[in-house]
């Protein structure tokens, strides 16, 4: 063997990643910089002439770069809230108060062998995580998270939402039989008779909300319920909100309906012969898929970007630094200095703190206060930035409740999974279908 | 035209990450052969016997069809609650009977007790 092979074979992971890592970013910081600098005239008005080009990028790009980390932090919550109800404490060495912990989850995945077991159907096997992943992603799409922040406000969104999610039934169903496994084919068919049931009874349920508002657009649906708390739907449709939360955790495969991974049954299910980074992405869509159900709870029922009150005050400073001339300019500049020495003063006094020490609690503190500030103007006067806030938050409630879900609740036995969805879900839905339309009738007369 | 567009760009970029994931793991990666017991299925330390891919319970798949046949209903009752505005009383009746219709083959099936799980 060749020097080359032998030095890279000693190499740790760590190592790996970083010999690829270093010279594929180097190189691509040159060709940046070269491009900028030859190119840099022409994209300027190329970005003038495409911009619908430009969006589309950019709202693809935008769209898949937000899952990750919203995976990660459904990841950590899921761990470190299961573990404060066992009494446990949970994720706390890897980085601020463990919040590393599902980053290192994701590398460590990344670093495991890439295995699949003799038997399987390989071509099956590799494309179901796939399917998986990409039919919860794909929901992200259609998603409205800030006035005008979507990736695409289409006009069969809600159809489009349930085609994604059907796409998720069919890879666990790929996983399921390729994997030559019987346990996983039963946890496959399990949740293929389980999704495809509760899908019923979840689309049944957004008819309601679809005759209140009158259009399948997610964004319009928004829109409809724009202005203050009492317009959102949930007051209208109360019985359709619990049945799209039950039928919605059903769908996610979330305890206490993890039937298709139920480990004192069926080992885990569709992802028995899983491992590496191929059941990595299964577990990211199945937090993706947590994180998606709790924005569309959201988005239908609790009026997705809206604030619950009306604003107060319409602040909208526009800030225009050029417009302020020189002198303004320099006391922007000065800012950060006489503002790292005013906070630094209180602690210099103090005999226990160096000079240097001061200097630098000053300069921590006065970035938070600068950033905090900045945060705040930008919450009162740009709509999409406390837009975002409102529907960030209101998901995570929702994501906490599912994580509150897992850690209460015994996990259902498989008839009663299923009676419910067929004896009791989809009359309800029904009920409420014909319910709402009468009160429709009836208004409009 | 723009929204396919967008779709198919969403599933390409979604389908590209995957495998560009997989494929830097696959690159980083130790691989070990291992002897045949490694590629054996994992089936609670016990030796695979009968076919895994062989016949399975009916069950199953009397709930997927079950659920064609309410999808399909979905699809017509999502069409009648966009102009449900437009038709009121005489849209309300119309959608009344297509669904008692098929609560009567629901119900057929709840009294076979397909419904119930065996």
């Amino acid at each position: 063997m060749s020097m080359a092979v032998v030095t890279w074979q000693r190499l740790n992971v760590v190592g790996k990643i970083l010999a690829i890592a270093v010279p594929v970013l180097i190189a691509l910081g040159l060709v940046t910089v070269g491009v900028a600098i030859l190119a840099g005239p022409f994209a300027i008005e190329f970005v003038g002439d495409n911009v619908p080009l430009l969006r589309f990028v950019a709202a693809i790009g935008a769209v898949l770069l937000l899952t990750i980390p919203t995976a990660f932090v459904v990841i950590f919550m899921e761990l470190k809230v299961i573990a404060r109800m066992n009494l446990r404490v949970g994720p706390d060495r890897v980085g601020p108060y463990g919040t590393a912990m599902s980053v290192v989850h994701g590398l460590k995945f990344l670093s495991k062998e890439d295995f699949a077991p003799l038997g399987v159907d390989l071509q099956v096997f590799t494309i179901a995580p796939v399917v998986v992943f990409v039919g919860s992603v794909m929901t992200f799409l259609v998603i409205p998270f800030a006035p005008g922040l979507f990736g695409l406000d289409m006009n069969v969104g809600v159809l489009y939402l349930f085609a994604m999610g059907g796409l998720t039934v069919v890879g666990l169903l790929m996983a399921g039989w390729a994997s030559f496994n019987k346990y996983s084919l039963l946890g496959g068919l399990r949740s293929a008779a389980q999704m495809v049931s509760y899908e019923i009874p979840l689309t049944l349920s957004l008819v309601g909300v679809v005759l209140l508002a009158g259009t399948m657009s997610l964004n319009q649906m928004v829109l409809a319920q724009s202005g203050s708390i009492a317009d959102w739907y949930v007051w209208q449709q109360p019985l359709a909100f619990v049945i799209f939360i039950i039928a919605g955790i059903a769908e996610a495969n979330r305890s206490p309906f993890d039937l298709t991974e139920a480990d004192q049954e069926i080992v885990a299910g569709f992802a028995t012969e899983y491992s590496g980074m191929r059941f990595g992405f299964f577990f990211f869509a199945e937090y993706v898929n947590v994180f998606v159900v709790s924005a569309l709870i959201v988005t239908f029922f609790l009026g997705g970007w809206t604030a619950p009150f009306d604003w107060p005050f319409p602040v909208a400073v526009a800030i225009d630094p050029l417009a302020w001339g020189v002198g303004s300019l320099v006391a922007i500049l000065a800012l950060p200095v006489v503002g790292t020495l005013v906070l630094a003063a209180p602690f210099w006094l103090s005999s226990r703190i160096t000079t240097l020490q001061a200097l630098v609690i000053g300069f921590i503190l006065f970035n938070v206060v600068a950033i905090g500030l900045v945060l705040g103007w930008a919450f009162v006067s740009l709509d999409w930035v406390s837009g975002l806030f409102w529907f960030f938050a209101k998901s995570y409630v929702f994501v906490f409740f599912f994580v509150w879900l897992r850690g209460s609740l015994p996990r259902v036995r498989i008839d009663q999974l299923m009676g419910f969805a067929w004896k009791w879900l989809l009359p309800a839905a029904l009920l409420n279908i014909f319910v709402t339309a009468a009160a429709i009738v009836i208004v409009n007369r | 035209m723009t929204e396919l567009w967008y779709v198919v760009g969403f599933a390409v970029v979604g389908v590209a990450f995957v495998f560009l994931v997989i494929g830097l793991s696959w690159l980083i990666t130790h691989r070990n052969r291992g002897d045949e017991h490694k590629g054996r299925p994992y089936e609670s330390g016990i030796d695979t016997f009968g076919d895994t891919w062989g016949r399975f319970g009916i069950s199953y798949y009397i709930y997927a069809l079950l659920f064609v046949a309410f999808d399909i209903e979905i699809v017509f009752i999502y069409l009648w609650a966009l102009v449900f505005r437009d038709l009121l009383l005489g849209g309300f009746v119309a959608m009344l009977v297509f669904v008692l219709i098929l609560l009567v083959g629901l119900g057929y099936a709840w009294r076979k007790g397909v419904l119930t799980w065996r």
